[in-house]
């Protein structure tokens, strides 16, 4: 018999560890949505991310402050020179969505080697204790970096929906998702919402990977696996619904939390790979419904050629 | 005459959206049938329904008294259903011999063993398919193109190719979605021709078309359609003719040129 | 002598991989990223017929490739309705999904894998031996698929690369050339997997990561995606190049990270410098993913 105690506990643990798979998650759901790009390059701006800060703190022996503010000013800096340098060319180029895998891949890929070449293949975290105070609270045991990590998702996923919903820049990225060219018909720069959804990715990317290290080491393979979890929620939040991608995470870091009372934990993984190969088996298009909201095509006549025939 | 293709009560709608609303329908051999009518009136989606892209909610569709209604898109090309496209959908990578020789509908050659070791019987459907192609072109005056990638050939003779690749299938029933549109001087001409030789030769043509012009020069007989039903079926003249008919069509009258 | 030998097999495995690779995403038009699994497949399942059978080579090979096209027109069936992204997100899954089935099985030798292949040919010999095999595998791989490309079956898969919907409304049924070009890519690459299990004499899962799809997929769109020679060209390039760096004498511990340095930064190069491929056609055939 499992009890109660238990449950609440794994509960309020995969609540908790979900925080970084949600920032992670809504990070890529962002890029996919506004720059129609499968961002793999995220991994090399997590393990970036992750190298700064702990060089910071770890190295120069600084407080975790300026190594979270170091970490975001580098990432911040390398997703925006990455967009203008180098995907903002191949999509001037018209290059097929092969040439974005392969470039994003690899750069996630280079950016590793790099870093495993400076840093080494050991697991190393942020402080050098992951060690953190725990309270009680009607027997369950909450940390104090649970309570940090949960807080601050719910305060950047809250902040980014203020700044879709309230600010003109954040308006022009919606309207830059749902159509690009017709945005630019309006007068608002594709590429300067381009530019503007990566820096905030790299943001999350930077804060994900914060909590990540502080609790768990990190190689410089580990952030590939962890984009792997993004991708994994992003589809099964529907594609373009940045929100629902990152519900989504919290569900899958709930699988994984709860699949312990049934599977032994090197069957994880294998989880979330059978729980992506079978929702898209059973959805080949897509969670029906949950497919990207696009704007009517302002002069499309809608009986004109209502077959899928043509075009 | 000897009826090809036979369509009773046929319907289909896209959500709310009716394109085929109870349609009966005969074309016999020899005739070369336009189909006019408003944009939307559901000229191209019959196409559509006859040729199997897209499936019937109910209907029977009858190709030489045989049931097809129930068959995928390419088992009805090779029951004999042979259809160009609006935008001709050529294989734009590939030269226009290579367009032409897809067309067969019955073809050893694609199955992967016949065509690793090359037998006989692929060699031979290989040579049959290329005379075929050459004969066509030649009646269109392009055989000098055979080998020219299809997408650098000027428009009008896109146009033809994509019916010479139609006519690589030698079924009964052939589908034009308007073949000349954008088509002008010796092109059109030899379009028209080729169409009335494949009627006179015992095809079914059915063909749509905007241009009114275009199709009192290609057709016999002519059907109206309006939002997915069929109003009237007489000859061209008789059809433009009815005032009803050209209000409901034309609304302000200027296509008619 | 043996380095040189190891490096020419290694070339000709990885054309072996490129070309069929090539097969499928540059002539089929298929996205999938699911290809070192069934290097991995034909790997797998010729060692361990090796080790506990004891069958000869050939048909351990033999077997190795079976099960990779059986696995793959299973794959085909149950993913070719899923379409464009979702493919490769699907293929993405399968990929990573039954690599880690590898790694945690127990008779797969897990992580560790499988250590104790055995040695066909023992001796001087041993490397050219394998030179050999190897090359001539390659030199058949790539010659049938150049055979089918340029024949009847190989115009129909252009043809349904170039417009699925016009080519099925000729009458060609889309799912069984489909099926047909995977069965013989995935089969090639369960060749490859043979082979390389009996001249290293030692897999792991390692080995076969979705790395390698990256590393599979650069070779071809590199080389010149949908051309015969561009698979063959990138595939050499690719593996001799960061070979190079053998000759530096780095400490054994920085000559992988090294390596992997200097591929990345030659496929980025690449990718920015020669986007058409090193096979130089422009334009019409490359972009095909972006042209309707």
């Amino acid at each position: 018999m499992i009890e109660w105690a238990i449950l609440l506990q794994i509960l309020w643990t995969g609540i908790a560890m979900s925080s970084y798979f949600v920032l992670l998650t809504v990070a890529f759901a962002l890029t996919l949505k506004v720059e129609k790009l499968w961002n793999f390059a995220q991994a090399g701006l997590m393990g970036i991310a992750f190298f700064t800060m702990f060089f910071v703190v770890n190295k120069l022996g600084l407080p975790g402050w300026a190594g979270l503010t170091a970490g975001l000013a580098v990432t911040v800096a390398a997703a925006v020179a990455l967009e203008a340098g180098a995907i903002s060319v191949l999509r001037a180029r018209n290059s097929g969505g092969l040439t974005f895998f392969i470039f994003t891949l690899v750069f996630s890929q280079f950016a590793a080697y790099v870093l495993t070449f400076l840093f080494g293949t050991e697991p190393e975290t942020i402080y050098p204790s992951v060690m953190s105070p725990v309270r009680i609270i009607s027997n369950i045991a909450v940390s104090d970096w649970d309570i940090q990590a949960v807080v601050t998702t719910i305060v950047l996923v809250a902040g980014l929906w203020a700044f879709l919903r309230f600010t003109r820049d954040g308006q022009f990225m919606i309207a830059v998702a749902d159509n690009a060219k017709l945005a630019e018909i309006y007068g608002i720069s594709a590429n300067r919402a381009y530019i503007i959804s990566g820096a905030i990715a790299a943001v999350f990317l930077t804060v994900g990977i914060y909590l990540y290290g502080t609790r768990a080491g990190v190689t410089p393979d580990v952030p590939l696996v962890l984009v792997l979890t993004s991708v994994i929620g992003t589809l099964l939040g529907g594609l373009g619904r940045v929100f629902a991608a990152g519900a989504a995470a919290v569900f899958l870091g709930l699988l994984q939390s709860f699949s312990i009372l049934v599977i032994p934990s090197k069957w994880q993984a294998m989880l979330l790979y059978g729980v992506l190969f079978g929702a898209l088996i059973v959805f080949p298009r897509g969670i029906p419904g949950w497919r990207p909201r696009r704007v009517q095509a302002p002069a499309a006549p809608a009986v004109a050629s209502p077959s899928p025939a043509e075009g | 005459m000897e009826p090809i293709l036979r369509i009773d009560n046929l319907c289909k709608s896209f959500g709310g959206i009716v394109v085929a609303d109870h349609i009966d329908l005969t074309i016999s051999a020899g005739e070369i049938l336009g189909l006019i009518g408003p944009n939307g009136a559901g000229k191209t989606s019959l196409f559509n329904l006859i040729s199997g892209v897209v499936p019937q909610d109910a209907g029977k569709i009858q190709l030489q008294g045989r049931d097809i209604a129930g068959m995928s898109l390419h088992n009805r090309a090779r029951a004999g259903v042979a259809r160009t496209w609006q935008h001709m959908r050529l294989f734009r990578t590939m030269t226009v011999l290579e367009n032409l020789m897809m067309g067969p509908r019955d073809y050893p050659g694609e199955s992967l063993l016949g065509s690793v070791l090359g037998l006989g019987r692929v060699r031979r459907a290989e040579t049959a398919a290329h005379a075929q192609a050459m004969g066509i072109l030649e009646r269109m005056g392009l055989a000098q193109t055979a080998e020219t990638i299809v997408v650098d050939l000027p428009f009008g003779q896109q146009k033809l190719i994509g019916l010479a690749r139609a006519l690589m299938n030698d079924g009964r029933l052939l589908l034009l979605d308007e073949p000349m549109a954008g088509v002008e001087g010796s092109n059109y001409e030899t379009m028209q021709r080729v169409v009335h030789d494949e009627a006179a030769a015992g095809r079914a043509v059915c063909v749509v078309e905007h241009n009114v012009g275009f199709i009192k020069d290609l057709c016999t007989t002519a059907v109206f359609m309006a939002q997915g039903k069929i109003l009237q079926r007489g000859t061209v003249d008789e059809l433009t003719r009815s005032r009803e008919l050209t209000e409901l069509y034309f609304g302000t009258a200027e296509d008619a040129a | 002598m043996e380095y040189l030998a190891g490096t020419i097999i290694l070339i000709a495995l990885f054309v072996i991989l490129a070309s069929s690779y090539n097969l499928i995403i540059g002539y089929g038009g298929l996205n999938t990223v699911a290809h070192p699994i069934f290097f991995a497949l034909g790997a797998y399942t010729s060692a361990l017929l090796g080790i506990h059978a004891g069958l000869p080579m050939a048909v351990c090979i033999l077997a190795g490739i079976a099960v990779a096209v059986l696995v793959s027109v299973l794959l085909a069936v149950t993913t070719l309705r899923i379409s464009g992204d979702y493919l490769l997100i699907a293929s993405l899954g399968f990929q990573l999904g039954l690599l880690q089935l590898i790694n945690n099985m127990e008779f797969t030798g897990g992580p560790a894998g499988l250590s104790a292949v055995p040695n066909t040919f023992v001796g001087q010999g041993r490397g050219t031996i394998y030179v050999v095999i190897c090359t001539l595998a390659a030199i058949a791989v790539v010659w049938a698929i150049w055979r089918t490309m340029n024949g009847p079956f190989g115009r129909a898969v252009r043809a349904m690369r170039d417009d699925e919907l016009a080519c099925a409304a000729l009458g060609r049924g889309l799912i069984s050339i489909k099926i047909l070009i995977f069965a013989m890519g995935c089969g090639a690459a369960g060749l490859a997997g043979g082979l390389y299990a009996y001249y290293f004499q030692y897999i792991s899962p390692e080995q076969f990561q979705v790395a390698q799809s990256a590393q599979i997929l650069t070779m071809v769109v590199l080389g010149g995606i949908g051309t015969t020679m561009g698979p063959i060209v990138g595939a050499l390039v690719l593996v001799a190049l960061p070979q190079a760096i053998n000759f530096l004498q780095l400490p054994n511990s920085l000559v992988g990270t090294v390596q992997g340095l200097i591929f990345t930064t030659l496929v980025i190069l690449f990718l920015f410098l020669r986007p058409g491929g090193l096979v130089g056609h422009t334009g019409s055939q490359s972009s095909h993913g972006a042209a309707h």
